[in-house]
């Protein structure tokens, strides 16, 4: 090889040179919609968040409702008006603690698939 | 909407009539109510029957948007139940479409919302409970009352562990039924008095020059009412999935 390259040597690496900038900003661009997934990502977890606020709140409510339900109901039967409602107000109130704590404690679905396949 | 000065948001949910029927003593009109759950009906038909007409291997937006919900409901079925589970996958995929559709079917203008009636959910959820139960006890007799009692618990503690579970699972049809209901009804109050402002800001004379503001909110609330209208049918899906887990495998 001679020392000095020759002119259309020169030009050619230089064309070269130039196709290889032009690709490797177009390649950067490609990898560019990473603000479009996060932005996915981020509705997402709002909607999941969102989710189980509303099954919390409507957990709660419903063992406080169906507890006061059943106590009205079993005191019509045996007439031991209102015992059995106050008591099994509380019992209600405390199921609904019990539905917020499953949903809370436990992992959902798939998780625990995932948890039970992999052996743990 | 807006008789007078009054702001009216209940008039929308009024059921009324469009065909009276009689059978027996029974009052089997065929109301609003009916008409739209037969639209409903006929918009998840067309999407699946019509989406998957062209059977193509490259899929058309039509076939897509079926071969989506196909996959979604699919995948929540299996990660919730397992393969096992697949069979309740006909149930769950119509609860999914009839709740989506009539979720998202309410929001266009002058129709009525199918699942904002307490009764419409009830139904539904009673449906659901109903199949947990009497499958759990044809599949596993009496075993299925270990849904009831946790592992491990001192026997001095068991009845109020196994009355609080009682509770618990009635409370189940009951949460599913209200929180669909509750959505949809507050969330189409809360339109229709958003309404009733732009309205009312319009015919105040000089008000008049802020009534954009309740409109903007109108755009915005629509826009969260879509995202709860998705939400409620994934969650109800989801639960449903949940509930027939524990027949399929009572006892933690």
């Amino acid at each position: 090889m001679s020392n000095e390259p020759k002119p259309e040597e020169n030009q050619s690496e230089e064309a070269m040179k130039a196709r290889l900038a032009a690709l490797t900003a177009a390649l950067e661009k490609q990898k560019d919609p990473k603000p479009d997934q996060e932005a996915l990502e981020a509705t997402q977890r709002t909607g999941r968040a969102m989710s189980l606020g509303f099954r919390v709140l409507s957990e709660f409510v419903a063992g406080i409702i169906v507890g006061a339900v059943m106590g009205w109901q079993f005191d019509e039967w045996l007439g031991t008006k209102p015992v059995l409602l106050i008591v099994m107000t509380a019992f209600g109130t405390i199921a609904g603690f019990w539905n917020v704590y499953r949903i809370a404690a436990a992992p959902t679905g798939p998780q625990a698939r995932d948890d039970k396949r992999s052996g743990s | 909407m807006a008789t007078g000065n009054a702001i009216d948001p209940i008039h929308q949910f009024i059921v009324a009539p469009l065909a009276q029927i009689r059978i027996g003593g029974i009052d089997a009109s065929f109301t609003n109510a009916s008409l739209f759950m037969v639209i409903v009906l006929l918009a998840a038909t067309f999407l699946m029957i019509i989406g998957t007409a062209q059977k193509s291997i490259v899929p058309g937006r039509l076939q897509s948007a079926a071969e989506m919900a196909y996959e979604f409901v699919a995948s929540t079925v299996r990660g919730t139940t397992g393969t096992e589970g697949m069979k309740f996958f006909p149930l769950v995929f119509s609860l999914f479409m009839f709740v989506l559709l009539s979720n998202l079917i309410g929001l266009i203008p002058y129709t009525f919302t199918v699942t904002s009636q307490i009764v419409v959910t009830f139904a539904l959820a009673a449906l659901v409970i109903l199949t947990v139960i009497i499958y759990g006890v044809i599949n596993h007799g009496t075993h299925f009352l270990h849904l009831f009692v946790p592992s491990g618990v001192a026997p001095a503690l068991l009845p109020f562990i196994v009355l609080i579970e009682v509770i618990s699972f009635v409370s189940r049809p009951i949460s599913l039924s209200v929180r669909l209901f509750a959505n949809m009804l507050a969330g189409h109050i809360t339109l229709k008095v958003f309404g009733a402002f732009v309205a009312l800001l319009l015919s105040a004379g000089g008000w008049a020059a802020i009534s954009p503001l309740p409109l903007v909110g109108i755009v915005a609330l629509t826009a969260f009412e879509l995202l709860v209208a998705f939400l409620q049918a994934y969650v109800f899906a989801i639960l449903t999935c949940v509930y027939l887990n524990d027949a399929l495998h009572p006892g933690h």
